[in-house]
C-alpha cells in the first residue's frame, strides 16, 4: 500500500506572536515494514529548519520565528509505502506472561513498562486490568482483552478531553479520542507488566464503498505498541479495535503523547484570540485517477 | 534497418547503452520492435501525415530578429522518449522539493529575508538581481504560494543523472506542444502507444484551470480566471490561445482590463466583470505602467495595487523572476538545505560566479571549456559556447565579464544525452534536454511527461527552438501495480 500524506497545522494569532520555537514530528519513521519515499516539510514564515534524531529515533525537525508574525503553517507531505505484515490467521498468541519477567533490565523496553507523565499506574487502574485479564497467561491474549474492553466500555467523543488528560482521568470518565484511548490501553499493560508504548501516525480510510470505517482518519492518529520477546513490537489500535495493519503509517514512537507531539512550540504575545486549523488528508496512491 | 549504424559516440544515449549492439534499454523494447518492422514508406506517410496535422492546428512559434516570416511550424521528431516509471518517480519528487524550497525563498526575500540575515545567500545578489522588485516587500499572496506554473529544465549528463539547468519561474512556455505532441502521436502509431501504458497529459488544461481557482482571492468558490497575453506578436501566442480555449477562460490583453476602486474588471459585451484570477503570460516589467516601466503598452494600471490589497491573484505572482536569475540558481542547493533540512534530490550543473575573484580568474582562464552565460538572459541569448567559440569572441565575452561580473556565471559543458532521432529516414544521436511542468495550487503537481527539445543540428547543444531546435513526445510509463 502506497500513500501520499498531507498534515496541515496553520495557528493564527490575534496580536502578533514572537520568538516562537518550535519542533515537530510529522516524518513517518522508517522502519522494516514501511518505507519513507518522499517527505517534504514547509514552514511559513520562512526560516532555518535543522533536523535531528530524539531518544526514540524519531525524526524531529526544529525551527524557531523571532520575528512578529500573526500566523504559522506547518505542513508536510509524505509519500510512504506499508508491507503487509500481518497475518490475521496467525496472530502472536503463544507468548506467556512468565516471558515478560526479564524484560526489566532489557533497554529496548525498560522504559515502557514504568509511568510516564500521562501514564500512571493505581491500584483502581490494576484493578480493571487484572478483571479483563480474566486469569489469561497469554500476553497478547490479555492485550487484546484489553484494546477490546476499551472500544467496547469507552466513547469516542471528540471535544471532551485535552492535551492534559491523563490515563487516570479516561478509566475515571471513559470517554475520549484516540489519545486518551492509546493511554488508557498504555497504563492497563503496564500495570500488568506488558512493556507498551505510544504510537502517534496516520491511519487510511477505505472510505464509503467498504464495510469498515475509521475513527480518527481526519486528524493525526494514535494508537498503543505491546512487546512481546516472541514477536517484537505488535500494534493495537483501541480506538478501531484493530491490530494494526498496513492501514496505519507510524510517525513516531515514545513513553506518551509527550514524548512525540506531532507539533510543539512555544512563544511569546499572540494575544487572548488565537486558533489552530488541522487539516490532514491520507489518500491511496493510484496512478489511474488521471 | 533504420538503427544500422547507430552511434552512440561518447554520450550518454537515451535508448542504446553501447553502439555497434542491437541491445537498447528494457524500456525501448517495444518502440525498437515496432519501429524496425515500419518500412521507409511507412515512416514517410506517417511524417508528412504529422506535417500535415501540425499546419492544420496552426501549432506555431515566432522568431524574434529574423526578418523572413517570423511564424514557423515548431519541427517534430516522431521518435517518442521514454521515461520509465522509477526514472520519473526521482524526477517528480526532486521537482516538488524544488518549486517547495524556491517557495520558500521568494516567500522569505519579499518578508524578513531570513536566509540573507543568516548569510546563506548575500544581500547584494539578491538586491542585484533584474527581476528583484523590492516594491513587493511585505505583499502577502494567496497560500503563500508564488511560483504557480513552473517549467525546468532538465537535462541527463554523460552518466544518466537528471541535473537542473534553470527553472523558468516567470512564465515558462511549452505546454501546448505537450498535448499536441502527444494527440498527433496517439494518431501515427496507435499500436505502438497502447502497447507501451503511457501516462496521459491531455488533463493539463483542466489542472491548471483548477490550479487557477484555488489561489483566488478570499478562496471564491467560482472565480473568474482570464489569461493575460501580450498579443498576437509574442512567440507563444500560439500557446495563450490555445490554453485560453482548452481550459475555457477569456482570453485578454492589457486594453481589455481595468482596474476601478482597487478591483480588475474584464471589459465584455454585456458591461463590466469582476475577474478574480489572472494567468499572466506578461512579464513584470510591462504588467503596470504606474509601477514598471512606465512606456509599457501591454499592461494594465493600477493592477499592482489591486494585488497588494488582495483583490486579485497573478499567477504566476509578481517578483518570482529574482528566482531565474542564474546567480541565484547556484544557491538553490543551499536553500534547499536552509528551508527544509534535506539534501537536494535533483542535481544542479557546477556554477561559477564570475563576481567572486577566486571564480572569475577560474573563469578568464578556462573559457574554451566553459559555457557563460549573462545572469538573467534565456532562450540560449546571450552565452559564450567554449568548446566552439573563436579566440575573437572569447576576447570580446572576457571583456564583457570584466565589465560587469556580477552578471556573468560560467559552468563545465555538460555533455547531455543523446537520443535516437529520424533524419532523412534513418536514426541518429542528437541531444536532448526535457521541461516537465509542475503545477502548484494546494500542492504541487507535476504532469507526467513534458517537452523533450532535440538539437536537429548533428552535435549540437542548443535545443532553444529560437536557435533550431525541435521537439519530440515524452511518454512516461505507468507504474506497473505489484501482484
Amino acid at each position: 500500500m502506497r500513500y501520499h500524506i498531507t498534515h496541515r497545522t496553520v495557528f493564527t494569532y490575534g496580536e502578533q506572536a514572537y520568538d516562537n520555537v518550535n519542533e515537530v514530528r510529522l516524518s513517518p519513521v522508517a522502519n522494516p515494514h514501511q518505507a519513507l519515499e518522499f517527505f517534504v516539510l514547509k514552514v511559513i514564515p520562512a526560516t532555518r529548519l535543522k533536523r535531528f534524531s530524539d531518544l526514540y529515533s524519531n525524526p524531529v525537525h526544529h525551527f524557531e520565528i523571532s520575528h512578529p508574525h500573526h500566523s504559522l503553517s506547518i505542513e508536510s507531505q509524505s509519500i510512504v509505502s506499508v508491507a503487509r505484515y500481518i497475518d490475521y490467521s496467525a496472530l502472536p498468541y503463544g507468548c506467556h506472561h512468565s516471558y515478560l519477567k526479564d524484560l526489566r533490565s532489557r533497554e529496548e523496553c525498560c522504559e515502557f513498562l514504568y509511568d510516564s507523565r500521562y501514564v500512571r499506574r493505581s491500584p483502581k487502574i490494576w484493578r480493571e486490568a487484572v478483571d479483563v485479564q480474566d486469569g489469561s497467561t497469554d500476553v497478547f491474549q490479555t492485550a487484546y482483552a484489553l484494546m477490546k474492553f476499551i472500544y467496547d466500555n469507552c466513547a469516542y467523543l471528540p471535544g471532551l478531553t485535552d492535551a492534559s488528560t491523563t490515563a487516570a482521568d479516561i478509566c475515571e470518565r471513559k470517554q475520549g479520542v484516540c489519545q486518551d484511548f492509546a493511554h488508557l490501553l498504555i497504563v492497563y499493560c503496564r500495570s500488568l507488566g506488558i512493556p507498551c508504548r505510544y504510537v502517534s501516525g496516520y491511519i487510511w480510510d477505505p472510505g464509503s464503498g467498504s464495510n469498515e470505517t475509521m475513527r480518527g482518519a481526519q486528524a493525526s492518529h494514535a494508537w498503543a505498541e505491546i512487546y512481546l520477546p516472541t514477536h517484537g513490537w505488535i500494534g493495537l489500535d483501541p480506538t478501531n479495535n484493530k491490530v494494526v495493519n498496513e492501514q496505519y503509517v507510524v510517525v513516531a514512537t515514545g513513553r506518551d503523547y509527550d514524548d512525540v507531539a506531532p507539533v510543539r512550540g512555544t512563544f511569546y504575545g499572540g494575544g487572548p484570540q488565537r486558533s489552530m486549523e488541522v487539516v490532514v488528508k491520507v489518500k491511496l496512491m493510484d496512478y489511474d485517477e488521471e | 534497418m533504420i538503427f544500422k549504424d547507430y552511434e552512440t559516440a561518447e554520450f550518454f544515449d537515451e535508448m542504446f547503452p553501447r553502439s555497434g549492439t542491437n541491445a537498447v534499454r528494457e524500456h525501448y523494447g517495444s518502440v525498437r520492435r515496432r519501429f524496425t518492422s515500419y518500412s521507409e514508406e511507412d515512416f514517410q506517410k506517417k511524417q508528412s501525415a504529422i506535417d500535415r496535422a501540425f499546419v492544420e492546428h496552426g501549432v506555431t512559434f515566432t522568431v524574434y530578429s529574423d526578418d523572413q516570416g517570423t511564424e514557423r511550424i515548431f519541427p517534430f521528431d516522431p521518435f517518442p522518449r521514454v521515461i520509465p516509471s522509477e526514472e520519473w518517480t526521482l524526477v517528480e519528487q526532486g521537482l516538488i522539493q524544488r518549486i517547495t524550497a524556491l517557495n520558500l525563498f521568494l516567500h522569505d526575500i519579499y518578508h524578513e529575508a531570513r536566509i540573507v540575515a543568516d548569510d546563506v545567500i548575500p544581500a547584494y545578489f539578491v538586491e542585484s538581481a533584474a527581476h528583484y522588485r523590492p516594491e513587493l516587500k511585505g505583499l502577502d499572496v494567496p497560500g503563500d504560494v508564488y511560483v504557480h506554473i513552473c517549467g525546468s529544465d532538465l537535462i541527463r549528463d554523460q552518466n544518466g543523472c537528471y541535473v537542473v539547468l534553470e527553472d523558468n519561474l516567470r512564465c515558462p512556455s511549452g505546454v501546448s506542444y505537450v498535448l499536441e505532441n502527444r494527440e498527433v502521436m496517439k494518431r501515427s502509431f496507435p499500436e505502438l502507444y497502447q502497447e507501451m501504458k503511457v501516462r496521459p497529459v491531455s488533463h493539463y488544461p483542466r489542472l491548471l484551470r483548477e490550479t487557477l481557482r484555488r489561489v483566488a482571492p478570499g478562496g471564491a468558490s467560482e472565480p473568474v480566471c482570464v489569461l493575460l497575453t501580450p498579443g498576437v506578436y509574442n512567440s507563444a501566442y500560439f500557446e495563450h490561445t490555445f490554453l485560453a480555449r482548452e481550459m475555457g477562460v477569456e482570453i485578454v490583453e492589457g486594453q481589455d482590463l481595468i482596474v476601478l476602486n482597487g478591483f480588475v474588471y474584464m471589459r465584455t459585451t454585456k458591461g463590466l466583470e469582476k475577474v478574480d484570477v489572472i494567468y499572466r503570460r506578461i512579464d513584470d516589467d510591462f504588467i503596470d505602467p504606474t509601477v514598471f516601466r512606465d512606456d509599457s503598452m501591454l499592461g494594465v494600471p493600477g493592477l499592482v495595487d489591486a494585488c497588494r490589497r488582495g483583490n486579485v491573484t497573478l499567477a504566476n505572482a509578481l517578483g518570482t523572476g529574482v528566482a531565474d536569475d542564474k546567480v541565484i540558481y547556484a544557491f538553490v542547493p543551499e536553500m534547499i538545505r536552509y528551508y527544509l533540512a534535506q539534501e537536494p534530490l535533483l542535481d544542479s550543473v557546477t556554477t561559477y560566479l564570475a563576481y567572486r575573484e577566486k571564480d572569475l580568474r577560474f573563469i578568464l582562464g578556462n573559457l574554451p571549456e566553459l559555457v557563460v552565460k549573462a545572469a538573467n538572459e534565456s532562450g540560449g541569448y546571450g552565452m559564450l559556447m567554449g568548446p566552439t567559440s573563436t579566440k575573437e569572441e572569447r576576447t570580446i565575452f572576457a571583456e564583457k565579464i570584466r565589465e560587469n561580473p556580477r552578471n556573468y556565471i560560467a559552468q563545465p559543458v555538460v555533455k547531455f544525452s543523446q537520443h535516437p532521432t529520424l533524419v532523412d529516414g534513418k536514426c541518429e544521436g542528437r541531444h536532448v534536454d526535457l521541461r516537465p511542468f509542475v503545477l502548484y495550487g494546494d500542492e504541487p503537481k507535476v504532469l507526467p511527461g513534458g517537452l523533450t527539445r532535440v538539437a536537429l543540428t548533428q552535435g549540437s547543444l542548443v535545443v532553444n527552438s529560437s536557435q533550431g531546435g525541435g521537439s519530440k513526445d515524452t511518454w512516461v510509463l505507468r507504474h506497473l501495480k505489484e501482484g
